[in-house]
Parts: structure tokens; C-alpha cells; sequence
């Protein structure tokens, strides 16, 4: 059996589908988590604001018209409610360092976490220890700047989709991964 | 020259995003330049790298995800109704505060200056005024055909209003200070 594109599973959720509705949650809900953690830093935020673009998809379904692809415009509800949750929460973000994802919140704690094994000893711990320095420095790009660079890490989003969803154009989109890139490069290099 | 480093463009030539000429143009560049290949390089591993950060991301447990969802869904659909119907409700109410409190606040004082004015104006009389022709035919109607009522007072007392309407309704004919007629009204 063929199954729906999003496309067609939006325009069935438009209609109140409720089953293309939970399909649709299904397909999407890994990856849309993935990224509003890997934004905001936080997986209870994380949890509510992916949450919160899923009910937004089913409000709105009906507004999708189908010229860019349903990812696109999904990824954009998301990114903007990352975005929109980040501004509201800077305040308190100053106060309340960030809880890194996957486990504790000690990046120096979690760098000598024990290695799989699969790379090798040392190259497994070296891999672990660069990950974890890249994940607190993922933390202070512009919201704008990590959502370009995890949109074309994760998703895989071309410039132009990454303008359509952060409404810039492809150029600035470049900019934004440019310069997201560059930063991180320089924040490893001074730790 | 710095600008024309290829520096916006690396990414995109290293995903393959770029058109035939451009990757061309940064091919040939990055040969002749080591500083590009070299930020090529860093930026490469950077976007490795970040792809590890996201695939360590904890995963929720997604059956209980969805219930939330469903649970959050639901609510934000009752929500939408209520506001739909409540915000005419809540308009008027905002504005009340805004138009409504002050005017009220205001008639409130007047009245109450208006009756502190009466107050010490009668006050200031020093002495008894002479009732006014409507208090004298009030204090004449008590005088004469409801005194009857008030002397029976010890009567009224007694009744349960409802059972003994008949009662309460020929209470001028009773002598005043009867008690034995209204004790067990039949």
C-alpha cells in the first residue's frame, strides 16, 4: 500500500481527518523534536513548542497551497514558535543556564562519559568530548543562525528552503549557515 | 582579498547545492586558496559534528507524546470556541474598566456629596422641622386603619404567610390583643 504524501495528508487534516492527523504526528513528531531541542536546548521546551506546531498544523492545514514543500512550511510554523520561544524566555535563559539534552547538564561531566567502543577507545572519547564542547556553543548562535545550520545539518534543507523558512531570501540564508558555521569554529577553538 | 573569498558559498559546494558554474568557480578557488580549504575543512567536520549533536538528542516516549498532544489538541479547540463566543463578552468587559469604572466611579461620588449635602443641610437646621403635607397623611392612614395591623402584630408573628393569607388578610377585623381567635385559624 502506497502511503500518503504529506502533501495529501495535510489536505485530509484540513478536512478533519483525525487518522492523517496521528499519521502525520507519526511521521514528523523524531524529527520536529529533534530540532526544536536541538534550538531551544531543552527537551521539556521542546516537548511543548513541537507540541504546539503540531496543533498549529492541524489549524491551519488549510492554509497550506502546496508551492513550497509541506516540510518547508511545517519546519517554518516550528522554527517560528522556537524563535517566538526563545525571545519570550531570553530573560530568564540569562538566569538559568540551559539543560543540555540527553542526559546531564554538566557538559565537562558528560565529556568523559564512557565510549562505546565502536571508533576505538580514544577516538569514540575524542568524538564525545568535541560533541559535547559543540553543544553549549550551539547554544549561543542567534536563534536565527542555529536554526540555519541545524535545518541544513538535520533536515538536510537547501538554502533556498532554509529562506523560505526563516522568510529571508537564499542569500541570507547562506549568510545565516555561513556565519552560524564560522561562529561555532571559532567558540571550539577558544575552549 | 577578503571578499572574494568564497566564504558564503563553502557549505553549499560542500553539499553539492550549487549550480555547474558556481562549483566550478569554488573549485578553483579553493585550489589556490589554503585558507578557504582550510575553514572547508574545519566546517565540514563542524556540520559532522552537529549531526551527532542532534542524533544525541533524548527521545521522549512517544506514546505518551501523543496523548499529551491529543490532551493539549482538545483544549486548544475548546479554547478557540470559548474565545470565539467569549470575546464580544470580554470586549465589553475590557471596556468597562476602561469607559465604564471611571463613569461609575464619578456618579457614585456625586451621589454621595449630594447626600452628605442634604445631611448637613438638614443638620444644619438646629431645630425640628414641621412635618411636609405627605408625611402628615402617612403618619393619619398609620393613625387610623393600620393601627389595627400593628396591634396584631403579635399575631403576624405566629403565621406561616402562605397557609394563612385568609388570616393575614382580615388581620384588621381581629380586636386588637386577640389572641384566642388566631391561634388554630381553620
Amino acid at each position: 500500500m502506497v502511503e500518503p504524501s504529506d502533501e495529501e495528508l495535510c489536505r485530509r487534516i484540513a478536512e478533519r481527518d483525525a487518522d492523517a492527523f496521528e499519521l502525520m504526528v507519526d511521521r514528523h513528531q523524531g524529527r520536529a523534536y529533534r530540532l526544536a531541542s536541538s534550538i531551544l536546548g531543552n527537551e521539556a521546551d521542546a516537548r511543548d513548542v513541537s507540541q504546539d506546531a503540531f496543533i498549529r498544523l492541524y489549524e491551519s492545514a488549510g492554509r497550506f497551497d502546496g508551492r513550497s514543500r509541506f516540510s518547508t512550511w511545517f519546519y517554518r510554523i516550528l522554527v517560528n514558535l522556537c524563535i517566538d520561544h526563545h525571545r519570550r524566555n531570553r530573560w530568564w535563559r540569562r538566569l538559568a543556564p540551559l539543560a543540555s539534552p540527553g542526559g546531564g547538564d554538566d557538559p565537562d561531566e558528560r565529556a568523559f562519559d564512557p565510549p562505546s567502543g565502536e571508533a576505538g577507545p580514544e577516538g569514540e572519547a575524542m568524538l564525545k568530548q568535541s560533541v559535547s564542547r559543540l553543544r553549549p556553543a550551539l547554544e549561543k548562535l542567534s536563534p536565527q543562525q542555529r536554526a540555519a545550520v541545524l535545518l541544513q545539518t538535520q533536515e538536510g534543507f537547501t538554502s533556498r528552503e532554509i529562506g523560505e523558512v526563516l522568510k529571508c531570501s537564499e542569500a541570507t540564508a547562506r549568510v545565516h549557515v555561513h556565519r552560524g558555521i564560522a561562529q561555532l569554529r571559532k567558540l571550539m577553538g577558544n575552549d | 582579498m577578503a571578499e572574494n573569498h568564497p566564504d558564503t558559498e563553502l557549505i553549499p559546494y560542500l553539499r553539492g547545492e550549487l549550480s555547474p558554474d558556481e562549483r566550478a568557480r569554488v573549485r578553483t578557488h579553493l585550489e589556490g586558496c589554503a585558507q578557504c580549504r582550510e575553514s572547508a575543512e574545519e566546517s565540514s567536520a563542524i556540520v559532522s559534528n552537529l549531526a551527532r549533536v542532534v542524533d544525541d538528542v533524548r527521545e521522549p516516549d512517544w506514546a505518551d507524546y501523543q496523548r499529551e498532544l491529543k490532551r493539549k489538541l482538545r483544549a486548544a479547540q475548546a479554547g478557540n470556541a470559548g474565545v470565539r463566543g467569549r470575546w464580544r463578552w470580554r470586549r465589553a468587559d475590557v471596556r468597562l474598566p476602561v469607559f465604564g469604572w471611571p463613569s461609575m466611579a464619578m456618579a457614585t461620588a456625586a451621589v454621595a456629596v449630594l447626600a452628605i449635602a442634604i445631611v448637613m443641610h438638614r443638620g444644619s437646621g438646629g431645630s425640628v422641622q414641621a412635618p411636609g403635607v405627605d408625611q402628615l397623611e402617612l403618619q393619619q392612614e398609620l393613625s387610623s386603619a393600620d393601627v389595627g395591623l400593628l396591634a396584631n402584630y403579635h399575631v403576624v408573628e405566629h403565621l406561616d404567610l402562605l397557609e394563612n393569607y385568609d388570616v393575614i388578610e382580615h388581620l384588621d377585623e381581629l380586636e386588637p390583643g386577640d389572641r384566642q381567635n388566631h391561634e388554630t385559624p381553620s
